[in-house]
């Protein structure tokens, strides 16, 4: 059972949090966890993930407490509550007013009830309450080492949104380019060669602007420009600087907002480097939505086999995906994937593991459970991730069985 | 505008009705909070003018705005009573635009002959005139909700500012408007119930925006909300709102709106409740 409350001001920081995550997906996860309360979305293709973590000094009072019967059992207990965005928005709509209006706002929920309730306090005594029906559905994790990336960046966000809205509204993409004498911000050429968006345009930042600037490789990589623009919006309501962490194309790429109370990290992939190489977009292309198309998936399926967060769960090594989210991969291609990315993965600075569960799916295949087996045993032995064996609940990934997407 | 009177002096006997506003905005902001629908009956006597918006034999509106607000008010019978095409006769009154210069005013001279002839606008501003000719019809019988305090089972007033937002924020998602007035907790309750879940909006009774509650028994009724939602713009533009219902269940809101030039006018709002038999909400 969950049950927090916050202050007008604190309310307004969470419903930035949820507009900023609306950019990334159209459902959200509210993921309450001993530590805090985690906001989780991902992209239908799975090419962007976000997730923000309110601890639980955050709020005014915060109580996140699992039955004692499912303790006992060694599991961790999941709400496994998902909201769709358009239920969730309205609520935190108008936010400017809600420092002046709102006094307190009370979030509680129990799985029983298959019910948030959402209580706002306000100003002459009224008091708004919301039911919002959310969905069984297991929350998706991500395990991404945004430390060990060779780049990292720390800016305040205000100048990365000046250099933003300069680009024309509908640009989709964006291309980072860094150097250590200076970052650019240009806009992607894109793999298409088509002429229709003639305005192209270039901002560069030196070493100065930013709070921190480390760069151990010159590299480019191009990603999706909505989800930056979400960050930006939650920069708005907290006062850190967005750190910026990558590696080199194909790699994903974290924006990151850490302060003493949150920590919000958007995790977007970025094109690959070379179309007809081996960073193709499709060899990339890991995180189906698709039940079948991911034999990988099932190593940790029958690993966690009804258990979300099972020791047994194996980090795999993943690349993350293309962006362009139309193709999804076969069995086969993801069969190919092993044979390309072993290696890549022989490099001990891949940081980027992305695991995924289904528990409870219909596809059982024992067969494809030996070779999932058989990789990650592979990884495990070439890794130096020494939490491999001591894994912690972010390591494991949950994914939904989302009877929906059949 | 002593051109136009000059020109109307000798026929204003032949009209049954005569009305001048040095400010046409103090006539239109005020048939705009019951815009509802295309038609409108209009009935005129010596007190005033009223206009009569219904919809789906539900709901009703009516705007009053009294002989003093205008410079110039004659009815020549007890009462005249005409229907015309309202969108019509708003696009008229605000031909010279509907956000003016500051300092400059819009006057308005409305003219009716009786039964079978148009009625006629005449708008002026800064010395360009326009002559409007709009047919009237054949006035239609208005509802009657028999709505008289003997009945009333409860009665709020509230001030405007507490309920525009939440008017505004209504979950269109939802069917119905369910009103719930008690002497007991929540007192007065506004709710919802949408796609995403249902939502309550509860009113303590000394909320310091409450002017008058009064409620001597439970009532919970349900409402459409298609229906009631058009009452945002009156809401809007007031600055008092009273809420009644009586013991069939049917809604009275009435609204206190203060035109430009300070006068008081009225427009309320008569709604019967949704037929079927609501199924309370457990409350949370």
């Amino acid at each position: 059972m969950l049950k927090c409350g916050m202050s007008g001001n604190q309310v307004k920081v969470f419903g930035k949090a949820i507009q900023a995550l609306s950019r990334v997906s159209e459902e959200l996860w509210l993921d309450p966890e001993e530590k805090g309360l985690v906001l989780r979305a991902v992209n239908s293709s799975s090419s962007a993930y976000g997730y923000v973590l309110f601890s639980s000094v955050f709020f005014e009072h915060y109580q996140w407490s699992t039955s004692k019967k499912m303790n006992d059992s060694g599991r961790s207990f999941c709400l496994n509550c998902k909201l769709g965005m358009k239920s969730i928005l309205p609520i935190f709509r108008g936010l400017n007013s809600f420092e002046r209006n709102v006094e307190m706002c009370k979030i509680f929920t129990s799985s029983d009830t298959c019910k948030v309730v959402i209580r706002f306090f306000c100003r002459h005594g009224i008091t708004k309450t919301y039911n919002v029906c959310f969905q069984e559905s297991q929350p998706v994790k991500i395990d991404f080492k945004k430390n060990m990336c060779c780049n990292t960046l720390m800016i305040q966000p205000r100048l990365l949104a000046e250099t933003m809205v300069l680009f024309p509204s509908n640009q989709e993409e964006v291309t980072l380019s860094v150097s250590p004498l200076n970052l650019c911000l240009k806009s992607s050429r894109g793999g298409s060669k088509d002429m229709t968006n003639s305005v192209y345009s270039e901002m560069f930042i030196g070493p100065d602007e930013f709070d921190f600037f480390q760069v151990g490789l010159d590299t480019e990589i191009t990603f999706c420009s909505k989800e930056l623009k979400g960050v930006l919006i939650f920069s708005e309501a907290t006062h850190a600087p967005v750190s910026i962490h990558f590696n080199f194309p194909g790699k994903p790429v974290a924006v990151s907002i850490v302060d003493m109370l949150l920590e919000a990290n958007f995790i977007l992939s970025t094109l690959g480097d070379d179309p007809s190489g081996a960073c193709s977009p499709q060899a990339l292309c890991l995180f189906s939505a698709g039940k079948k198309s991911d034999g990988r998936q099932s190593d940790s399926q029958a690993g966690r086999r009804g258990a979300p967060q099972a020791p047994e769960s194996i980090s795999r090594k993943a690349v993350p995906k293309r962006l362009c989210p139309r193709d999804t991969p076969t069995k086969d291609l993801v069969v190919e994937d092993h044979g390309q990315l072993q290696p890549k993965k022989a490099n001990l600075d891949d940081i980027c593991k992305v695991c995924k569960s289904r528990v409870g799916d219909t596809d059982k295949e024992p067969n494809s459970f030996s070779l999932g087996k058989f990789s990650s045993i592979f990884f495990g032995a070439v890794s130096s991730e020494p939490q491999k064996h001591h894994p912690q609940p972010l390591e494991n990934l949950a994914m939904a069985s989302d009877s929906e997407e059949d | 505008m002593p051109f136009l009177t000059q020109r109307v002096q000798a026929e204003t006997d032949q009209y049954c009705f005569v009305a001048s506003l040095d400010n046409v905005r103090n006539f239109s902001t005020i048939l705009k909070a019951i815009h509802f629908r295309d038609h409108a009956t209009c009935f005129t006597t010596k007190n005033g003018i009223k206009v009569t918006v219904e919809n789906a034999k539900c709901v009703q509106a009516n705007a009053f705005i009294q002989a003093e607000v205008f410079q110039e008010f004659l009815v020549q019978e007890e009462t005249v009573v005409f229907r015309v095409n309202l969108t019509v006769l708003l696009d008229c009154l605000s031909i010279f635009g509907s956000n003016p210069m500051p300092g400059t005013l819009t006057a308005l001279r409305m003219c009716y002959q009786g039964y079978g002839h148009p009625l006629m606008l005449f708008l002026e501003e800064g010395g360009v005139v326009t002559v409007c000719k709009i047919n009237t019809q054949e006035p239609e019988e208005t509802l009657d909700f028999g709505f008289g305090n003997a009945n009333v089972t409860s009665k709020i007033i509230l001030l405007s500012e507490g309920l525009r937002e939440a008017f505004s924020e209504l979950d269109m998602t939802s069917e119905v408007l369910q009103i719930t007035i008690s002497p007991d907790k929540p007192y007065f309750r506004l709710s919802t119930f949408g796609n995403a879940g249902s939502s309550h909006l509860d009113y303590p009774k000394d909320c310091d925006l409450m002017e008058t509650f009064q409620c001597n028994q439970t009532q919970v009724n349900r409402y459409k909300l298609s229906l009631l939602k058009p009452s945002t713009k009156a809401l809007v533009l007031s600055c008092k709102v009273s809420i009644r219902t009586d013991d069939r269940g049917f809604l009275s809101l009435q609204y206190l709106i203060k035109n430009e030039d300070g006068h008081t006018c009225f427009v309320d709002y008569y709604c019967s409740p949704d037929e079927d038999v609501p199924a309370a909400e457990s409350p949370v």
